[in-house]
């Protein structure tokens, strides 16, 4: 997957999951959960998608990983380089 | 392979929520449900051609959509159920009515504190501090108990306030007599003067069809008339269940939202206490009463929820005679912001009453007794509601009450305990590694608060 197809990933798993989410003004390197007013079980989510539709399991200590669009698609970009 | 990852005990609303959470993410999930609805304690029936509702007073915790970290709509988010499409209907307004004062409250949460500014002077300063003590107290973290009449005392210094402020967050939400858990009390004041009271569109029965709907959405599987005999356990892991009919099924993990006590008479539990400190004391009749119309002393048209008690001290325990029908809440279901009565269809009051189980259990032994102490406590009721409303139901097309037997025969709640065990267990865990609680006896109560149970106690133990 290219990077592009990773942000839209990611944009389109929040979507799903806040029917709210606004990313009008949604800036790549701040952190999603501010600027979305997202909480920690919102982050589950996100996790507990990825693994359901990419058999991805991210381990907690990496959640941190996760905090801004940029910072997701860094990590994620090897482990979904063959999907 | 075991047949399924987790089987949940009990499609009431905890269970509901816990499996569509479950099952949301892939996972093979069973519901077992005794009865042939669902529901559990919030459930519904047919009455001569009324469908009522078992339950349903108000729904708590009221958010506007939008609030993205109100708990009713982060529940929605995680049950992945469209906040958007679901309509509320917010309450008119409530009151709490003692003999020397009364105060009035509504989602606005400075109304209440223009009521006690108005009728308790010197209070209000210090009641707001506490308010803003218990919006940033934590809950949910796990501490000894604490006592919130030694809070309220401390902070407040007035026991007629105190008193009037408990009553609707205990007859709402407390298992103990007397007192009640600083946590619990924090939860309840939050779900009722903070965030308040609504009813959604529809009835209970819409409400639960939603949930049934998303969880076969996901997949989820649900199976009704199917009670549990027990839980299969070897050392400390369960592996399945067994059903009344000999069947067995097996699973990674189970969730029980039966209780404490029933889940420990299911799975050999050695309970670390004597099982009746689990049994919770608190149980309640109900008479919902039928009418073409309502007469209220013009003082108290319009309100949704009257929570009256005609001692100058509240007595939350349990009574010494089948009801004590010197305090409790009479409820209007009709009075909502939005609802429109069809013309000529009747309106309902409900009234509820503490009862004491023991006696109502002797009562229930001989059929035509039962009826009679029925009988006896619905006019008992009425007589004292009549102090605080006037003759309302003389006229009444249709009465039906429900008993601490028939909470009991229709929830496997033991002692009819609506608010189960008084001895609550946050983390959800058992002895059993892979056996996990939810609902009542994890400690949030009601309707959002059973669905919220659901929903922590999969995301904390089993999604991993
Ligand atoms: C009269 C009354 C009025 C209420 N009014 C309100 C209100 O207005 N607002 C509000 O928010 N809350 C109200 N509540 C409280 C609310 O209904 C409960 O807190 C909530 O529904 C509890 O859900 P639960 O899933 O924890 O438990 P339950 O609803 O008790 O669910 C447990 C389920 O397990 C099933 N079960 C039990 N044993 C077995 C077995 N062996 N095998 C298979 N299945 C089994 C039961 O049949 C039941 O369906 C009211 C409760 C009552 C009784």
């Amino acid at each position: 997957m290219t990077r592009d197809e990773i942000k839209d990933i990611i944009l389109e798993i929040i979507e799903d999951i806040d029917e709210d989410a606004d990313f009008d003004n949604l800036d790549a390197d701040q952190p999603l959960r501010d600027q979305l007013d997202l909480d920690s079980m919102d982050f589950l989510d996100i996790v507990m998608e990825l693994r359901k539709r990419y058999k991805l399991q991210i381990p907690e200590e990496d959640y941190p990983e996760l905090a801004t669009l940029t910072s997701c698609v860094n990590y994620l970009e090897p482990k979904l380089q063959d999907v | 392979m075991a047949d399924y990852r987790l089987i949940i005990i009990g499609g009431g609303l905890s269970g509901l929520a816990a499996g569509i959470r479950s099952a949301r993410f892939g996972r093979k999930t069973l519901i077992v449900e005794r009865h042939s609805l669902p529901g559990g304690l919030n459930s519904y029936y047919y009455r001569q051609g009324y469908l009522l509702e078992t339950g349903l007073h108000a729904m708590t915790n009221f958010a506007a959509q939008g609030a993205k970290h109100a708990p009713l709509n982060r529940l929605f988010r995680q049950l992945k159920l469209s906040r958007k499409k679901f309509i509320t209907h917010e309450q008119l307004g409530s009151e709490v009515i003692f003999p020397q004062a009364s105060l009035q409250f509504s989602n606005d949460f400075d109304l209440l504190c223009e009521e006690i500014a108005r009728h308790f002077p010197a209070g209000i300063d210090r009641f707001r501090a506490m308010a803003k003590e218990i919006d940033t107290y934590d809950p949910f973290a796990e501490v000894p108990w604490q006592s919130a009449r030694d809070f309220l005392h401390d902070r407040l210094a007035d026991p007629l306030l105190e008193d009037m402020l408990l009553l609707p967050l205990m007859v709402y939400g407390n298992a103990e007599e007397h007192d009640m858990d600083l946590g619990q009390f924090a939860i309840m004041f939050r779900a009722l003067f903070l965030e308040g009271f609504f009813r959604p569109q529809g009835t209970m029965k819409d409400l639960i069809d939603m949930l049934l709907d998303q969880y076969a959405q996901f997949g989820g599987e649900i199976r009704f008339r199917a009670p549990v005999e027990g839980i299969i356990s070897k050392d400390e892991k369960v592996r399945g269940i067994r059903l009344e009919n000999g069947e067995e099924i097996t699973a990674d993990a189970v969730l029980s939202t039966v209780g404490i006590p029933g889940t420990a008479q299911l799975s050999g539990w050695p309970l670390a206490l004597d099982m009746d400190e689990y049994i919770g004391k608190m149980t309640f009749m109900e008479t919902i009463s039928m009418l073409p119309e309502v007469h209220l002393p013009p003082e108290r048209a319009g309100r949704t929820i009257l929570f009256y008690s005609l001692n100058d001290e509240l007595k939350y325990h349990r009574p010494a005679q089948a009801i004590d029908p010197s305090w409790g809440v009479i409820c209007f279901p009709d009075n909502f912001q939005g609802l429109e009565r069809q013309h000529d269809a009747p309106t309902q009051v409900r009234v509820t009453n503490a009862a004491n189980y023991e006696l109502w259990q002797q009562a229930a032994q001989d059929k035509e007794q039962y009826r009679q102490v029925k009988e006896e406590c619905g006019q008992q009721s009425a007589a004292a509601v009549s102090q605080i409303l006037g003759q309302y139901n003389q006229d009444a097309v249709f009465q039906d009450s429900f008993t601490p037997m028939t909470i009991e025969r229709f929830t496997a709640k033991c002692g009819g305990a609506v608010y189960g065990s008084p001895i609550k267990i946050k983390s959800g865990r058992t002895p059993f590694e892979n056996l996990f609680i939810a609902g009542t006896d994890q400690g949030y109560l009601g309707i959002v608060g059973a669905m919220l149970s659901g929903v922590t106690i999969v995301n904390q133990h089993l999604l991993g």
